[in-house]
């Protein structure tokens, strides 16, 4: 077994070992979705964006998806929070395997996890909610699903591996979560709202991974905003990559 | 390649061109033989465990090289952890794992094959007594089973060098015992080891060569005779006096490192000139009849507070693993 498919594996345990991070790792986004999306749905009926008629969980189904990615790069980067805070991260420094390839062990799993979690709440959604899926985009939605899953997991490595306490890790995260997931195109289409608000979303990740997953699942957006956005996201997620591997190497 | 493990020069210095520098290595050079057990003493903040860390690729020197089995711990850091097992200071386990897949994985990630790692499991779990608790997760589990689970699992691979950072604490005497005894089997079988610990016991019934550090530099380095000679002129004597009596004062007068009484036994620690005291300890049985009298060569301990004892209080640095 090579030391990357072993830190896959190592992942794959601790996942199985402890149920809670199944729950929150695939049924909390599903249970937003099936929950929030049908009281929404049912209150406020069908409207028209971009000239197109949905439902709110049809709207909803990329902001599930975006949800799914950003819990599982969360837990990930808490469990390496956990191996460090537990000593096992600095004796898996001395294991015969590179910083780098511990870390692409570590996404592997991530991004494995994050494509099931997506199409578990893709077809849960067809199914049960009669949302209309783009069938023939799901290999690039899943694509855009690791993607992005990458980003988050790279940006939340960095801290980590940087801070030494867990409250500042779990505040930190929680707060970034909840100001990401409300400030961006999640749970509401972005034209209504205020001028500095949509400049703030606009400023935000979460809005573009969330656009990109919305156009490849129901085919809403401009392709070209919808093309910058994907980009933006991919340097977001590249500085994030090349400040991980820098505060990889240093650790010790 | 002559040594295993080839140390010279190696500085580490964190906080480098601040004022607040703290050199945590300071200049420490030595060499260990294949099969060799090298103990490394030193109080709290002495630099044993930055060494490990500089050791065991977790942590580059500031200067200064170190090889392992011929390999450099920076250059080729990846080569040097295909030759080590290393138990670190830190209770380092997955705790969200079960016991089972902690030895498991540990030996994945080393490259063992998975029909070895069933048969060297199985012996492992019962050398542990782990067999009850094998599909037990670690983070349920009390520290001393955490530890062995530790300790366990360097036995699930081959590497020709293990180092043992104060891995026996928080053990129970029996599992310490075994854990002594399986480190001794090793290095006969020709394994090297580089251990620390502050059990001095541990280091005067196990290791070959010992090396004592203090505030990152070595103070003395050399199996227990050479470092009793170093120890110059300390000798521990045990008297028994024929009649409960009070002779503290005239011993006092003697001026031991150490006495202790016990009814009409006594205990004391000496450092000068052998004959001059054995000469005032024998006008004393004039006064206070002794039954039995032994002379001993001076212990690890006595070496240890000798040599690290009397310093200045240190400064430590505040760097953990």
């Amino acid at each position: 077994m090579s030391g990357v498919t072993a830190v896959v594996y190592r992942d794959y345990r601790q996942r199985i070992t402890n149920i809670a991070f199944v729950f929150w790792d695939l049924f909390v986004p599903i249970a937003y979705l099936l929950l929030f999306g049908l009281g929404f749905q049912r209150t406020f009926g069908e409207f028209s964006m971009e000239g197109l008629r949905m439902g709110y969980a049809e709207f909803f189904l990329a902001g599930v998806l975006a949800m799914t990615t950003y819990g599982i790069a969360m837990n990930t980067s808490w469990g390496l929070f956990m191996d460090k805070d537990s000593g096992i991260f600095y004796e898996l420094l001395t294991y015969p395997i590179t910083r780098r390839e511990f870390l692409v062990g570590k996404i592997s799993f991530s991004l494995l996890l994050s494509a099931l979690g997506s199409l578990l709440a893709i077809v849960l959604g067809a199914a049960i909610m009669q949302i209309t899926v783009q069938w023939m985009w799901l290999p690039v939605t899943l694509l855009v699903v690791m993607c992005t899953t990458a980003g988050w997991f790279f940006l939340f490595s960095i801290l980590a591996i940087r801070l030494t306490r867990m409250d500042a890790f779990n505040t930190l995260t929680s707060v970034a979560y909840i100001i990401l997931m409300f400030l961006s195109s999640m749970f509401y289409p972005l034209e209504q709202l205020p001028a500095w608000f949509r400049i703030l979303a606009w400023l935000n990740p979460m809005t573009w991974q969330v656009d990109v997953l919305r156009f490849s699942l129901i085919g809403v957006g401009s392709a070209a905003v919808v093309l910058v956005e994907f980009v933006a996201f991919m340097v977001f997620t590249l500085a994030c990559l090349s400040l991980a591997v820098k505060t990889i190497d240093k650790a010790g | 390649m002559d040594h295993v493990i080839a140390v010279e020069d190696v500085r580490k210095v964190y906080g480098a061109g601040g004022s607040q520098a703290v050199h945590a290595v300071d200049g420490v050079s030595f060499e260990v033989p294949k099969g060799q057990i090298l103990g490394l003493l030193g109080p709290n903040g002495a630099g044993k465990t930055t060494l490990v860390k500089i050791l065991t690729t977790i942590t580059a020197p500031t200067s200064g090289h170190a090889r392992i089995c011929g390999f450099d711990v920076v250059r080729q850091a990846l080569d040097v952890r295909r030759q080590i097992a290393v138990v670190l200071q830190q209770t380092a386990v997955e705790t969200l794992l079960t016991v089972e897949d902690n030895l498991r994985i540990y030996a994945y990630l080393h490259g063992v094959s998975a029909g070895e790692v069933r048969k060297r499991m199985d012996a492992v779990l019962d050398e542990f007594d782990l067999r009850e608790k094998a599909r037990e997760t670690v983070q349920d589990l009390s520290l001393g089973t955490k530890r062995r689970v530790q300790v366990a699992k360097i036995f699930m691979v081959d590497s020709p060098v293990i180092f043992l950072d104060e891995s026996t604490t928080g053990m129970d005497p029996l599992m310490r015992r075994r854990v002594l005894d399986r480190i001794r089997r090793e290095a006969r079988n020709g394994r090297t080891v580089l251990l620390t610990t502050q059990v001095l016991s541990e280091a005067e019934e196990l290791c070959d060569k010992i090396m004592i550090i203090d505030r990152g530099k070595t103070l003395a380095a050399g199996n227990l005779q050479e470092l009793r000679r170093l120890s110059t002129q300390m000798f521990r004597v045990s008297l028994t006096f024929a009649h409960d009596q009070d002779v503290r004062e005239q011993l006092e007068s003697l001026h031991p490192v150490e006495l202790r009484t016990e009814g009409e036994r006594v205990e004391l620690l000496f450092k000068g000139e052998e004959a001059l005291l054995l000469g005032r300890l024998a006008d004393l049985s004039r006064v206070a009849p002794i039954r039995h009298f032994e002379v001993r060569g001076a212990g690890l301990e006595d070496i240890f507070v000798d040599l690290v004892g009397e310093k200045a209080p240190r400064r430590e640095p505040e760097v953990e693993p």
